[in-house]
């Protein structure tokens, strides 16, 4: 796989360096426009935000800070490892003292590029991604030294096909189906691979201690994790966005600054919630969000259309492998052995999942019981189904999960919508008219 | 007497044991959450080795009758808490581990089609054990009266109710009152007795040799391997199993299903490899195989997800093992 | 105040009585198409605008509108006029020239839940409009056309621009102009139906909007959902009404 040509692209149109370098600039400019736009009005919406969302206000530059503490790790010989899914086991990559960072794309504009790869109708975060590497936009995906691809949706699929065109994959292989003997141990060859894998491609072996170390990192992080959605349980002391920011960042951010960083916006927010200091009114609707992820910096809209609305609603969970599916599960490690260790790491990636790529004896029930919990414990009252055009998956559950959250009384609103800004002004109408629904029923 | 010298070493050990597991327990339940369920489960399992010591060791015809009496009745209720908690052997096991995870030695597991055929065989092993004395009666009848009634005392054993779960605990808690001699080790081991007593000399002697490595080497590599095919917990677990008795266990491990992610990390640390708790959707967990040890429930990441209920009272409920106020130091 | 897309319509309540309304072409300045509009409305009610207790918006313009104290969703305001003029409305569906909504209600004219057509004007008004353009017929005769057809042609009304090309063909298949323009209706009503069966179908249905004046589309719809559909009078103002009744709460609230 080379850059300069040398290699037939089989999928990526030739792109002069010229014209590649200015989409690029335009596309940074405007994104970087994008990325201080959705901050100022995050710090808007909550005039006396958290001092310690400054910290994550910086890490949200995706081409600032972050990116050059990566660029001067690489220099020191560090690897960087990208991944997609969620189902690249992070802590194999820390254990082997590499840098995991997620590589998928938000930006909108990138997915126009990526129409000139693949149809309109394939899912836009997967259009977003090639338009990205098209003109070597994300910084992280450029980064990466090699990237895990784990197949789980088609568009998943076939993006690592494509994106071989410029850079090393490693595709894994995800059993379908999730609760049998079979797919556990095949997904457990898996990870065992990909240990192997990355030990040659790092040169680091990964010992016992060091994924020990790996594993207590991540139960810290998602210590830290828990503790900030448990905080969003009581009247809201943060706003959604922040919340969802902060879990993202984990994605890109160094995991122990991140788990520092985390605890002390918990300290603070703990702070507030003592001293009844809400963000918002706690009449405020309570809305989940779930469904196709939504990426960092520009699909942002929903988020800020239901916080902003009039009447305004305020984010207090989701499920999202975007959002809180990041590090909702523990490593749960028995005996601290390599083999139960490995163990346990594909147990967590496989079976603790809530993708909608699986089934079970049950179908995806699992999904229906985390959306129901999550309503009962979280006091949601209203659930905004995400969906953007494409996304098979997320589209056909939602019969499933509206008849789950009807016994329940939630209601469920489906949004659709695109990779675009365009639908905002529609897409405002539709939400603020769910809040009111919300509002009407606390009223009565 | 020697045995008596060796009795009264091991109980200043038992005690000197207990009084350090007692400080240790208190540390570690203050500093890590997470293992609190099993230094608990082995203060107790370690309590229960010295009371049983001290039952056994005392006059052993009358008290112990009645406590075994009130132990079986005790049981009738708490299903199979006595394995998972109480039971000497168990402990034996447990320590066996212990051993081999300092050892970073990583553990077996039996086939999954081998542990559930076990599960339903187990009742042949109990019937084994009880129709055993019958079989040798009959293939070797006792030549004189007073033999007769001697072997008739012996057979008896196994068919009083009690006497099957802690008879063959005896010589295991204390160790010179079965005395049993192989070659010229003393093997104090359970069932052992029971086994050499029953069969002569040289079949008898290779089947309990078969089992101490079963048991023992076995239970190093499987934890607790023996649980799976023990005669006691099979009739502890039978006496659970009649319709009448549906109702009794008033111990008994509840899942929530909302909560539940089935991250499978239940099914993997149980040590006797019981499925049901992961594949059960939700409500009582309905399997005679569970030893209610609460390994699951300690491990159980998700708050409230998996618990242990006695008299539909929740005692013990799996935790967010994360929670934010433990501090680190 | 209804700001819709195509016209802006207002409505002046008083005491739960319906005293004046008034419309205007939305253009390019929507503020001040409500203001003819609300103008118009007061003329025809005798009444000044410091009469007027409280303003109340909706539309999709909503954000511009002139003295607006406060505005409502579409939605919100559908399901409350729906219910105000039909009490026993249990589904509101407004067909507005770009949009199409399910509102499923209770008796209090809440909205329980609702549904939107994908962002596309083939469920609409505009679809009918266009077609009546390639028909060649003015837009008030379409249903009249329609229905004198004994049958239809299918057509795909999955976009504005393809069902106005499958209209093309049906032209150069001869097809008479009935036909096509029942085919036309039975397009739109079978998306409309597809969507409140999303919904489910509570009865009574109502549907408001300016499409509702259309008979060959209500025929369509009844066709299609097996129902009489409820239609009531003035359905194009539903949205103002609903607007209005909400003001005429909220301005109760207000004064307590």
């Amino acid at each position: 796989m080379s850059k300069n040509g040398t290699v037939e692209q089989r999928y990526l149109p030739e792109i002069s360096r010229k014209e590649m370098d200015e989409l690029k600039n335009t596309v940074k400019i405007a994104s970087q426009k994008i990325i201080a736009d959705n901050i100022e009005r995050m710090k808007r919406a909550d005039p006396h935000r958290p001092e310690a969302m400054k910290y994550f206000d910086d890490i949200a530059n995706l081409f600032g800070r972050r990116q050059q503490e990566i660029q001067a790790e690489k220099e020191k010989g560090k690897k960087v490892i990208g991944y997609m899914c969620l189902f690249a086991p992070t802590e194999l990559i820390l254990a082997a003292d590499a840098i995991p960072v997620r590589v998928n794309s938000g930006w909108y504009d990138t997915s126009k590029l990526g129409d000139r790869v693949v149809p309109v109708e394939v899912c836009p975060v997967i259009r977003s991604t090639i338009g990205a590497k098209m003109i070597e936009l994300s910084p992280f995906l450029e980064q990466s030294d090699a990237l895990i691809s784990v197949l789980t949706c088609d568009g998943m699929t076939k993006l690592s096909e494509i994106l071989s065109d410029q850079q090393t994959i490693w595709g894994m292989n995800v059993p379908r189906i999730k609760d049998s003997t079979q797919s556990l141990r095949f997904w457990s060859d898996e990870i065992k691979h990909m240990k192997t894998q990355i030990e040659s491609f790092t040169g680091n072996k990964i010992t016992r201690k060091n994924l020990n170390e790996a594993i207590t990192q991540s139960h810290r992080a998602t210590k830290a994790f828990r503790r900030l959605q448990n905080l969003r349980r009581t009247n809201p002391v943060i706003m959604g966005r922040d919340a969802m920011l902060v879990n993202q960042a984990y994605t890109w951010d160094d995991t122990k600054r991140w788990t520092e960083k985390t605890e002390l916006l918990c300290d603070e927010l703990e702070k507030r919630a003592q001293q009844k200091d809400w963000v918002c009114s706690p009449d405020t609707p309570r809305v989940m969000i779930t469904g196709t992820p939504m990426f960092w910096p520009d699909n942002w809209k929903l988020p800020t259309l239901v916080e902003e609305g009039n009447p305004q609603g305020i984010i207090v969970a989701d499920e999202q492998c975007s959002g809180e599916r990041i590090l909702n599960d523990p490593i749960g490690v028995d005996e601290w052995s390599m083999d139960d260790m490995l163990n346990a790491i594909s147990e967590r990636y496989l079976m603790a999942s809530t993708c909608p790529c699986f089934t079970s004896k049950n179908g995806n029930e699992d999904r229906i019981n985390w959306l129901i919990n999550k309503a009962k414990e979280w006091n949601v009252q209203g659930v905004v189904y995400y969906v953007v055009r494409g996304c098979m998956l997320y589209a056909m559950e939602y019969s499933r999960v509206k008849k789950a959250l009807d016994k329940i009384n939630v209601p469920v609103y489906y949004l659709d919508t695109e990779y675009t800004r365009e639908d905002v002004g529609q897409l405002k109408t539709r939400v603020e008219a769910f809040m009111e629904l919300l509002n009407a029923r606390v009223d009565f | 007497m020697a045995g008596e010298l060796i009795g009264n070493i091991l109980i200043l050990i038992v005690l000197a044991g207990l009084g350090a597991a007692g400080v240790i327990s208190v540390i570690i339940w203050k500093k890590n959450r997470v293992a609190r369920v099993t230094f608990l489960r082995f203060v107790i399992q370690a309590v229960g080795l010295a009371a049983l010591f001290f039952l056994f060791s005392l006059e052993p015809s009358i008290p112990l009758l009645y406590v075994l009496i009130a132990w079986f009745a005790v049981m009738l209720f708490l299903g199979r808490f006595f394995c998972g908690w109480v039971c000497p052997f168990a402990f034996i096991m447990d320590i066996e581990s212990v051993i081999r995870k300092a050892l970073k030695i990583r553990y077996r597991l039996l086939p999954e089609r081998l542990n559930t055929a076990l599960h339903k065989g187990r009742y042949l092993i109990l019937a084994v054990f009880l129709l055993l004395p019958i079989a040798l009666w009959l293939i070797d009848p006792p030549p004189n009266t007073a033999s007769a009634v001697m072997m008739a005392r012996l057979l008896a054993g196994p068919f009083r109710p009690y006497s099957i779960i802690i008879d063959p605990l005896i010589p295991l808690v204390v160790p010179w009152t079965g005395q049993i001699v192989l070659g010229d080790i003393n093997l104090s081991y359970p069932y052992i007795s029971d086994i050499v007593t029953f069969i002569d000399t040289t079949p008898g002697q290779i089947f309990a040799v078969v089992f101490v490595v079963v048991t023992l080497i076995g239970a190093f590599l499987i934890r607790r391997v023996w649980c799976r095919f023990c005669p006691a917990g099979a009739s502890i677990a039978a006496i659970n199993k009649f319709k009448a008795f549906k109702g009794v266990p008033l111990l008994y491990i509840e899942k929530d299903e909302e909560k539940c992610t089935k991250c499978g990390v239940c099914k993997r640390v149980c040590p006797v490899q019981v499925p049901e708790v992961y594949e059960q959707k939700g409500g009582k967990i309905g399997t005679s195989q569970c030893m209610l040890c609460a390994r699951c429930v300690e491990m159980c990441p998700y708050e409230d997800a998996l618990k242990i209920k006695l008299a539909n009272k929740p005692v013990f409920k799996s935790r967010n093992w994360l929670e934010p106020s433990i501090n680190d130091e | 105040m209804d700001l819709g897309t195509q016209r802006v319509k207002a409505v002046v309540l008083k005491d739960d009585v319906v005293v004046g309304r008034g419309q205007m072409f939305a253009g390019f300045d929507p503020a001040k198409a409500t203001e003819q509009a609300v103008n118009d409305a007061l003329k025809a009610a005798n009444l000044s605008l410091l009469d007027v207790n409280h303003f109340t918006a909706t539309g999709s313009a909503m954000d511009l509108a002139p003295h607006a104290n406060n505005t409502v969703s579409m939605m919100g305001a559908d399901a409350k006029a729906g219910v105000f003029l039909i009490p026993q409305a249990r589904t509101v569906i407004d067909i507005g020239a770009e949009e199409a909504r399910a509102v499923k209600c209770d008796a209090r004219g809440l909205m329980m839940e609702f549904v939107v057509n994908e962002r596309c004007a083939a469920g609409a008004g505009a679809f009918i409009e266009a077609m009546a353009r390639a028909l060649e017929v003015k837009l008030d005769d379409m249903g009249l056309l329609a229905l004198k057809a004994e049958r239809a042609s299918p057509i795909n009304a999955s976009c504005v621009i393809f069902g106005e090309s499958d209209v093309v063909s049906l032209i150069h298949r001869q097809e008479s102009k009935p036909e096509i323009a029942r085919a036309v209706f039975d397009a739109m009503a079978d998306r409309i139906s597809s969507m409140i069966h999303r919904l489910g179908i509570n009865p009574e249905v109502v549907l408001v909007g300016g499409v509702a004046k259309d008979p060959g589309f209500v025929a369509s719809l009844n066709r299609k959902l097996d129902l009489a559909v409820q239609i009531p009078e003035y359905p194009e103002y539903a949205g103002a009404l609903g607007a209005a009744l909400i003001a005429a709460t909220r301005a109760k609230g207000a004064s307590k």
